[in-house]
């Protein structure tokens, strides 16, 4: 990796001395397809395992939305081995912490456990793949707990709908317009044989990925993860053929109300490039631009210096087939929201007409270099970017090579991704607006 | 389905025949517990004294770096504060760099520094390492400070012990902490308006001179760097740092009470009362004990699993949370049992934690209880490894607690050999329920004659009463014998003629007033307009802009906040009905009651409650209204807020309060009306 490093402007002495040593992780796929990765790092006894699967919220049909995410629930209330609700009780019995995240394009769980419990991490992981027990009683269970979830954090919480708003108003056919939590009444509408067909489909080991990292030893984890997951049958290939959008050639003007706010909110999006692009890599480092410390543009002029603005940011929600650029910002006082889109489509139009400064970029690497390094300091950190390497990016190697790919952005490079994907007639503004509750 | 499950069944045929000792009904056991690699540092010392420990991580290209003083515990006496406010200034320049310069640079570099009262720490890339060391060695060996820098720092200290006065948490724990240890232990001593007040900038830079000296200091480096590079580094930069001799100290010794008693400090704000079940403990990590004792206390209060919790929240639903902690330290420690509980519940809580106190010393905790505690501990010891800062903080550990050198290696076998007996050993060592300081801070007038009265297994414990200062006092009278004489009318007929009789206050129609005060630079100003029709009108401005605004016609009402209205429900309607009105006082209604005499800023007041969530007080001696309480409950919290009037003035023939003051939890203000109009400036239509 040193060799492939080029030194910022302002590096030190020591940057010719020593960087990081890769992450080195072995790779492999069992018979029935499932991908396995694993990272032996055995400096502290703490051992992470993990299932991505290619599973998240834009796989459904409508009037069916919502399912990875339930599924994300479900996957926790038993298997036929462990029994109903014993799961995070097994967990912190053993010194161990565990969690489970969907989002449009994947489902990931995992567990971190001292190293002595690798083989309790591998048995639950299997046991969840193979045969757990999606019956109506957990599906009855869970669909209350999904839908206490959905009124704690959108409908019950301050600009919760923020992504839905644009969703909606970004894309027509695609799935990507349909909340990732779903409409509760597909879910209230939803079969058990749905249910149980649905896991069929996309919770095989032919399409996830399972990651062992840690205080392992290689040799001893290859066979047990043998042992535990060889004997889990393949399913169909998924494939997908989701509906392509047209391009968004005229500014797109919308309001959204939110009965939970005061506050309205000023959103500008744009549609931009699946990740792994190369512009999605330039957007994300616009953003650190735009709104990352006090000294970024967007937050040093609309809130240090103009005082219009209470909070503003900017980011790039990376996704499998399109992604989403976002800035949303509070106006402060009176200040009305489209002053507010103004001042940034100002900021923006520099971005498009001008090359940033010299000491700007080397600040950029910097951060960004910091913030790279720092994506790798826990094995937790290094199970779920090897997880999502492999499996969105199709390219495991990343979790050593991403840097390179912001190092060789260049000046130029932000200035073309600005005049490609953020040009005002490629907008959707939104008014994020407070909704006058009715008066009892 | 039934394909497949038949499918998956002869597969795992042929997978049983290969593999016989997998049986994946049955949950695997956990493997011996792990052994932990923790670094070995790299030492070395510099002739100043300056100890330097290098772990080297390669893993990732960072530095973490951090320096601390092992020096003795030591009093600051009627200059207690001096440390704090000497941290302060750290940091802000050095005489090499101005303050914006120095700040903007660690920005750039993407790193993060601190300087404070004990030391440094500071994280970056390690290509930046030796330009953050350089900046971690100026704020350390050059410091700029300057009297401007030292006068915001000490209004800024100021205002914060002013914030915290009435903070019943706060108060509790400055007691705790000056009983436990005595006001002249370092561990018990405590800074004050005075001893900051005492304070001059030399005052800073001797303390600076003497105590932040390379000879006791440690400088902990983890991360991407070579041990070569390292030396000299350090070398060049720490080298001119000079070594002062470290002052001898004798520090005085703590002992505990000989029977448990009760110590009680009264606040007369407080709607729940922090208890703490206080003894001293000699407890370093080095003896035997240390482990047993760490699991006892996870057992009893360590979390919300352990014993407390379950019984005086899960159980009992008296408080949020309970808990216990034992320290460790080779000076000295303390074991506290604690908790915020309801004034009502404050005898049972005693009670209630005493009998878990008595039962972790009498029998022995169940197998699952100690299996249970000893996985959560070791868990928690596992994944803390990861961190570069753990292993720092090991590394020196090992050196400043006088710890064996496998003392990290052997932690979680030390963890698994704890029996139950050595559980219900310490417990009865180290949980001294016999010998133990209750200590209580909560409203006297409520919680006092109930823990006079409480008895414990037939035992009363002996009741002493002490000031927010730690000091003994005779127990106070909260409840002055009220004369029979003293009603609603008498009070407020004395505050009508206080002010100036009440022909002159009925002839007054509306009063209108706008008071104001700076919070943090900014300017909050509060505008109130009353009627003697019963109306109310109320904004909350900041910097100008309207924030709040309550308006009240004399039968209904709304609220708006940050712009959005809501009309006011019937709880919020009784709440404003009481104040609206030039002087509410001219009318008696049947609900207020006179509850006693309470103490307010040092004198007697009568109390008024006029209903359940206000209660307004009269000065026995003035007759002036100085104080309205309003108790809010909000998400399963009671919260009262006080609001204080003083420095009564005449307008137009009528003495009215210039000052308003509010706290609301640690933050307090004190508003200064600028004028009152009376019978003008108010318009009808303001009301609706």
């Amino acid at each position: 990796m040193i060799n492939k490093l080029k030194l910022a402007a302002g590096a030190l002495l020591l940057s010719a001395v020593g960087f990081a040593q890769e992450v080195e992780y072995t790779e492999y796929d069992l018979d029935n397809g499932l991908h396995v990765i694993l990272h032996q790092d055995n400096s502290a006894p703490v051992v992470t395992t993990s299932v991505m699967y290619h599973v998240g919220g834009k796989d459904r049909e409508d009037g069916r939305t919502g399912f990875a995410h339930f599924f994300e629930h479900l996957l926790f209330e038993g298997t036929e081995n462990i029994e109903r609700g014993k799961w995070f009780e097994i967990v912190s019995s053993h010194g161990g912490n565990n969690n489970a995240s969907t989002s449009q394009d994947r489902t990931y769980y995992y567990e971190t456990f001292p190293s002595n419990n690798l083989e309790l991490g591998l048995w639950m992981e299997s046991e969840r793949m193979m045969h757990p027990v999606i019956g109506q009683e957990g599906v009855d269970t869970q669909n209350e707990v999904v839908k206490e979830e959905r009124r704690m954090r959108y409908d019950n919480s301050p600009y919760g709908n923020l992504l839905y708003a644009v969703q909606k108003n970004m894309f027509e056919k695609h799935p990507y317009k349909d909340p990732n939590v779903g409409y509760m009444e597909d879910l209230d509408a939803a079969k058990l044989d749905e249910f149980q067909a649905y896991f069929e489909k996309y919770y095989v080991p032919n399409n996830a990925v399972l990651v062992v990292a840690g205080d392992i030893d290689v040799k001893e984890t290859k066979d047990m993860i043998e042992d535990y997951f060889g004997p889990i049958e393949a399913g169909e290939e998924v494939t997908r053929d989701y509906p392509k959008e047209e391009p968004i050639t005229e500014a797109v003007h919308a309001e959204f109300y939110d009965s939970n706010i005061q506050i309205p909110m000023a959103i500008t999006g744009y549609r931009t490039p699946e990740f792994g692009n190369k512009d999605s890599y330039v957007l994300n480092m616009i953003s650190t631009y735009l709104s990352d410390g006090k000294s970024s543009k967007l937050y040093k002029k609309l809130v240090d210096e103009q005082n219009i603005a209470l909070q503003v940011g900017a980011f790039n929600l990376e996704q499998e087939d399109y992604g989403m650029y976002l800035v949303y910002s509070l106006p402060q006082g009176e200040t009305s929201l489209d002053s507010i889109n103004t001042e940034i489509e100002e900021e923006i139009t520099k971005l498009r007409n001008e090359l940033i400064s010299e000491k700007d970029f080397e600040k950029l690497q910097n951060k960004a270099e910091n913030s790279y390094v720092n994506s790798n300091s826990s094995i937790a950190g290094i199970a779920n970017s090897l997880a999502r390497n492999y499996l969105l990016y199709d390219n495991t190697s990343l979790i050593n090579e991403e840097i390179d790919i912001y190092r060789n952005i260049t000046r130029e490079d932000i200035k073309e991704v600005a005049n490609k994907y953020l040009k005002p007639n490629q907008r959707v503004i939104i008014d994020y607006l407070p909704e006058e509750k009715e008066a009892e | 389905m039934n394909k497949n499950i038949i499918a998956v069944a002869v597969f795992l045929l042929g997978a049983v025949g290969l593999n016989a000792q997998v049986d994946r009904s049955t949950m695997p056991e956990p493997g011996p517990a792990p052994k932990v690699k923790v670094e070995e540092p790299e030492t070395f010392e510099l002739k100043n004294g300056l100890t330097v420990m290098l772990v080297e991580n390669h893993k990732l290209p960072r530095v973490a770096m951090s320096l601390r003083f092992d020096n003795p515990p030591h009093s600051e006496g009627n200059k207690t504060g001096v440390s704090g406010v000497m941290g302060e200034l750290l940091g802000q320049g050095t005489t090499n760099m101005p303050k914006d310069e120095f700040n903007e640079r660690v920005d750039y570099l993407g790193a993060r520094l601190n300087i404070y009262s004990g030391g440094a720490s500071a994280n970056t890339l390690s290509k930046y390492f030796p330009e953050i060391l350089h900046l971690m060695a100026d704020g350390v060996i050059n410091p700029k400070f300057t009297e401007e820098e030292f006068d915001k720092t000490i209004a800024r200290t100021k205002d914060y012990l002013k914030s915290n006065e009435k903070d019943v948490a706060y108060n509790a724990s400055r007691v705790r902490s000056a009983l436990a240890y005595g006001k002249d232990h370092p561990y018990g001593e405590f800074e004050t308006q005075e001893t900051i007040g005492n304070l001059s900038l030399s005052d800073v830079k001797n303390y600076y001179q003497t105590w932040f000296s390379p000879a006791n200091a440690y400088l902990v480096i983890v991360g991407d760097v070579e041990k070569k590079e390292v030396k000299d580094l350090v070398k060049k930069e720490f080298a001119d740092w000079k070594k002062t001799a470290i002052p001898e100290v004798n520090i005085p010794e703590v002992k505990n009470v000989e029977q448990t008693e009760i110590d009680f400090v009264d606040m007369p704000n407080a709607v729940q009362s922090e208890i703490a079940l206080v003894n001293t403990i000699n407890l370093q990590k080095n003896q035997e004990d240390y482990f047993p004792v760490m699991v006892a206390n996870k057992i009893l209060g360590g979390g919300g699993e352990a014993r407390l919790f379950l019984n005086l929240r899960e159980d009992k639903g008296y408080t949020y949370g309970a808990y216990s902690r034992t320290g460790n330290d080779k000076h000295a420690a303390t074991f506290v049992a604690s908790a915020s509980v309801r004034n009502e519940v404050t005898d049972s809580s005693v009670v209630a934690f005493l009998d878990e106190i008595y039962k972790i010393r009498n029998e022995k905790v169940s197998k699952a209880e100690l299996a249970n505690a000893k996985a959560k501990l070791t868990g928690d010891f596992v994944l803390s490894l990861e961190q570069p800062s753990t292993i720092a903080g090991f590394a020196m550990e090992i050196e400043t607690e006088d710890l064996d050198e496998d003392f990290y290696k052997e932690y979680l076998e030390n963890i698994d050999d704890v029996t139950l007996e050595d559980v219900q050993r310490v417990a009865k060592k180290y949980f001294l329920a016999d010998q133990s300081r209750i200590v209580i801070a909560g409203k006297g007038s409520e919680v006092a004659d109930k823990l006079e009265n409480m008895q414990y297994k037939g035992k009363s414990f002996p009741v002493k009463y002490y000031s927010k200062y730690g000091e003994e006092i005779e127990k106070p009278d909260y409840n002055k014998a009220l004369d029979p004489s003293v009603t609603v009318e008498t009070v407020y007929s004395d505050y009508i003629d206080a002010i100036g009789g009440a022909e002159a206050a009925k002839a007054i129609n509306t009063i209108a007033f706008t008071a104001t005060t700076s919070i943090q630079g900014q300017e909050l100003s509060l505008e109130q307009r009353k009627s003697s029709a019963g109306k109310f009108y109320q904004t909350v401005a900041v910097s100008g802009n309207v924030m709040q605004k309550q308006v009240y016609n004399g039968e209904s009402g709304y609220m708006e906040v940050q712009g959005q209205k809501m009309p006011m429900n019937e709880e919020q309607v009784k709440a404003v009905a009481v104040e609206a009105n030039t002087f509410p006082e001219l009318n008696v209604s049947e609900d207020a009651k006179v509850t006693g005499i309470e103490n307010v800023d040092g004198s007697d007041a009568y109390a008024v409650k006029v209903n359940e969530s206000t209660t307004n007080y009269y000065d026995v001696e003035s007759g002036l209204k100085v104080k309205t309480l309003t108790t809010v409950s909000q998400m399963g919290q009671t919260m009262s807020i006080p609001t204080t009037y003083s420095d009564y003035q005449e307008v137009e023939g009528l003495k009215m309060p210039f000052t308003i003051s509010q706290s609301m939890g640690p933050q307090s203000f004190d508003l200064k009306v600028q004028e009152y109009k009376i019978n003008e400036g108010v318009e009808d239509s303001d009301f609706e």
